[in-house]
């Protein structure tokens, strides 16, 4: 489940979280539900690729912790109308585990859980995953060479620590003025109220991010009247959705070479992409002619079209994929509102230029907490060293995946992980083998830890901050990929096979090794 | 008055938004309008209204061309912050029983042609020429038809939005006078140079062409109504004093440029300015609005309800 922050109640008892689980955690007295060689936090693709890869090199002491009843992540909680993948379902699926009958070229979320789904089941993983099993803080210890991790049910102790909660799990209420006062119906994308029926209701949907343009078609269907609040116009390239027909899924099946060589075709494209839209290059002239072309296609306003074109570098933000979402803002019922919020009041949405626009329900696509600076919760490494602390000024990884002076941690979606025009898979695959290499040395050379070295990290980041610097990101536009401060600590300044190269070599010279 | 600091101005900003909603346009009032004033008062409010709206317009051409994000928010705002006050008066107008239904008061045919230059070209314009024109209109409303307006006007309900319609505009000073210091700062001859170039642009001397009628033809109206001229010149003393209170602000050249000629539109004896252009203000009365496109979308965004 995600939680909202700022919200009054969470939506499952297991979300009381973050209480005085920092206390507990020093209170030794507390009896271990259970150690093992590995701890996995979150059932996700992450969590459930991590387990999969590491039991097929043998490592099958392992325990997975998610806060929901099920598996499924981001397409567990995001189960709004019209949730679907912008990326190719063929490129958003783990290569060692292909799906040989998606339906679409871009599937939809229920789809993609079905997969996910298929993924726990056919490897056997519900038997490793403590639900309802919330994790509120860790601590190593550095005597015994172990993780103390604290959840919302007992306490697990764990040699190696694979962190997979995921980059956008905590759902998040924008910062508005008087969201306490509005009496209405709320719903936040990623905690679908399916229960409320939107028949003939005025609806507000705030935010045009990836979830908002998906939702808008959906419901400018079946609402009554719906308006949508755009803070920023971002880019929207056309979405060649089409049905896989009946002949290919054959052929796939019976012949996977045809798929693999379909996925390397789609990663190939996706990385020319890239050129585009991680960098300035004659490229992104050309996809955002492209953008623009759209746009002209579908809005003959000029005013509307005024509102609707982007004022930043493509790329700079995350660009978005759809096909519907103009289509449907020109639709009778449905206005797209430009004035920014004012704030709030017990009916609806004011506005600056006055007005009290009302509602019988607003949904907010606000999209997540994404912690550029901090951790989700408490993680205290060496020597009493607070992760969240240390990363105030912009979080800092080696590879994006370890953090000196915090041994056996491994973060999947780390510090410049973030791919800006791939597959998050492509790149969470790389990290896992990455993970489970690390692992396996552990067991192999018989070590109590691995810790990266700080001076490896410092290059690492001063490295990748360089990079950085001739990105579209870092072109001046704000975006949830900057801290307040504009310092890029999520993405990665590459292509995805850049990536995959960083995560394949395993420098040993890098880590500091402690004997058991 | 030192040059504000933006930052800190926008947080002012969120924090002092008001709605339509806050007032309550039925209270007693409304028959303070003597029946002598509601004609002419009708034709001002329209006018009013409609600079509001066209300087709406301009904001948002502002927005676009802002040097930073802070300024681009800002009049992101102040183009809401416009809109909202038309929106203001306008209910006001419906209040008065100045409008006919629902419909928004037509424009005259010099803001016709303004609003299609606005739509056409503003987005083009360098924030410059803009950010120049648009204090210098703001302290003619602020300074001399507001004022004007609550000297003749008793309503209480009238006063009440204007307080608040005021303090926004006071912002929109502040903003307008840093922005043109900000603008003088450096003192090159090649920025100024720079800086002049779009006067040779056609699309900047089309809109001059609708802008100088324009102003012609609000300046006979507010006099017509019993607007003293003395405050019109008031206001462009204000304009001239704060514009040129600093070096900086001397130096920027559409300073000069705007201040010199509004010296002209106040000025009636000034038959050189005033003859040409008083003829494009009858000349354009011969338009026929078939000859003109349809207003674009953004006009019909206007309205005087207070709940949408
Ligand atoms: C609406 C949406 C659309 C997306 N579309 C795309 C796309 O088209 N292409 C793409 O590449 N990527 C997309 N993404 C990104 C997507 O998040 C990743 O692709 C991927 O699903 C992340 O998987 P994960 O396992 O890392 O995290 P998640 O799927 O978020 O899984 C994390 C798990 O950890 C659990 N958890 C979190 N905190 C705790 C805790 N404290 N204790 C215990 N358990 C916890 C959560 O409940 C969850 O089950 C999308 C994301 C969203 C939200
Ligand atoms: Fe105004
Ligand atoms: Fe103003």
């Amino acid at each position: 489940m995600s939680t909202v922050s700022e919200t009054r109640k969470p939506r499952r008892k297991a979300a009381a979280r973050k209480t005085s689980s920092a206390k507990r955690v020093k209170s030794q007295a507390e009896a271990v539900v259970s150690r093992s060689e590995v701890l996995i936090i979150g059932a996700g693709f992450a969590g459930l690729g991590s387990a999969i890869r590491l039991r097929q090199q043998g490592i099958d002491d392992i325990v997975i912790l998610e806060r929901a009843t099920d598996v499924g992540g981001t397409w567990r909680d995001n189960t709004y109308p019209g949730a679907a993948c912008d990326i190719p379902s063929n490129l958003y699926s783990f290569s060692f585990a292909q799906n040989p009958d998606w339906s679409r070229s871009f599937s939809g979320g229920s789809e993609i859980l079905r997969y996910v789904h298929h993924l726990a089941d056919h490897y056997q993983l519900r038997p490793l995953v403590r639900f309802e099993h919330n994790v509120e803080s860790m601590q190593y210890d550095e005597q015994q060479g172990v993780w103390r991790v604290q959840t919302s049910k007992g306490l697990f102790e764990g040699r190696s620590i694979v962190m997979a909660q995921g980059p956008l799990s905590n759902a998040s209420l924008p910062n508005i003025t008087g969201i306490e006062d509005y009496q209405g119906h709320k719903i936040h994308s990623a905690m679908w109220d399916h229960d409320y029926d939107f028949t003939g209701k005025r609806v507000a949907v705030v935010g045009t991010g990836a979830s908002g343009i998906q939702i808008i078609p959906e419901l400018v269907r079946k609402a009554g009247f719906v308006k949508v609040f755009q803070r920023t116009p971002g880019w929207v390239l056309p979405r060649p959705d089409f049905e896989t027909p009946g002949w290919n899924k054959a052929l796939f099946r019976r012949l996977p070479a045809s798929q693999d060589a379909l996925r390397k075709a789609l990663y190939l494209f996706h990385e020319s992409v890239a050129l585009g839209i991680i960098w300035d290059t004659p490229l992104t002239g050309l996809v955002e002619r492209i953008g623009r072309m759209h746009l002209r296609m579908q809005v003959k306003d000029r005013w509307l079209r005024r509102q609707l074109t982007p004022d930043f570098r493509i790329g700079c933000k995350r660009v978005l994929m759809s096909s519907d979402y103009y289509p449907a803002l020109q639709k009778e019922n449905c206005k797209l509102i430009t004035w920014p919020i004012a704030r709030l009041s017990e009916k609806g949405i004011r506005t600056v230029e006055g007005i009290e626009h009302q509602f019988d329900c607003i949904v907010f696509a606000t999209g997540f907490d994404v912690s550029h600076s901090g951790t989700p919760f408490p993680v205290t490494g060496r020597d009493g060293r607070v992760l969240g602390e240390e990363w105030s000024g912009g979080a800092q990884a080696y590879k994006s995946i370890n953090v000196s002076g915090y041994p056996n941690l491994y973060m999947t979606f780390g510090p410049n992980s973030g791919p800006g025009h791939n597959s998050a898979l492509v790149y969470m695959e790389a990290q896992i083998d990455y993970l489970v290499r690390g692992i396996q040395t552990l067991r192999e050379r018989k070590l109590k830890a691995l810790d990266v070295k700080p001076d490896a990290q410092r290059a690492f980041n001063r490295d990748i901050q360089r990079r950085l610097a001739k990105t579209n990101w870092n072109s001046g536009c704000k975006s949830w990929y900057l801290t307040e401060d504009g310092f890029n600590a999520t993405m990665f300044p590459g292509f995805a096979t850049q990536f995959a190269r960083q995560m394949a070599e395993f420098d040993m010279g890098d880590y500091t090794l402690s004997p058991v | 008055m030192a040059s504000i600091d933006l930052e800190k101005m926008l947080v002012k900003i969120k924090n002092t938004q008001w709605s339509l909603a806050d007032i309550d346009w039925e209270a007693p009032g409304a028959e303070l309008i003597t029946e002598e004033q509601w004609p002419k008062l009708k034709e001002f409010m329209s006018d009013l209204m409609w600079i509001e709206h066209v300087g709406a317009r301009a904001f948002a051409a502002m927005a676009k061309k802002a040097p930073n994000d802070t300024l681009r928010e800002i009049y992101s705002y102040f183009h809401a912050e416009e809109q909202r006050h038309a929106n203001a008066e306008m209910a006001l107008m419906k209040r008065w029983g100045m409008l006919e239904g629902d419909e928004i008061p037509e424009p005259n045919i010099n803001l016709r042609l303004v609003i299609e230059w606005l739509d056409r070209y503003a987005d083009e314009m360098p924030v410059y020429v803009l950010g120049t024109v648009v204090p210098m209109l703001e302290i003619a409303l602020d300074g001399a038809l507001c004022t004007f307006l609550l000297e003749t006007v008793d309503d209480p309900v009238c006063h009440q939005a204007f307080e608040k319609i005021n303090d926004d505009e006071s912002r929109h000073l502040g903003v307008g006078f840093t922005v043109m210091e900000m603008q003088g700062h450096g003192k090159t001859y090649i920025k100024t140079v720079q800086m002049l170039a779009p006067l040779l642009d056609p699309r900047l001397l089309l809109g001059i062409a609708s802008y100088f009628p324009l102003l012609n033809k609000m300046r006979d109206n507010v006099v017509a109504m019993g607007l003293p001229e003395e405050k019109l010149y008031a206001a462009m003393n204000k304009f001239e004093k704060i514009g040129g209170r600093t070096a900086d602000g001397r130096r920027n050249p559409w300073f000069q440029i705007i201040r010199h000629h509004a010296r002209f539109v106040v000025d009636r004896s000034n038959r050189a300015y005033h003859v040409p252009v008083d003829a494009i203000v009858r000349l354009t009365g011969y338009i026929p609005r078939r000859a003109l496109p349809a207003v674009p979308s953004w006009v019909k965004e206007l309205t005087y309800r207070p709940a949408a």
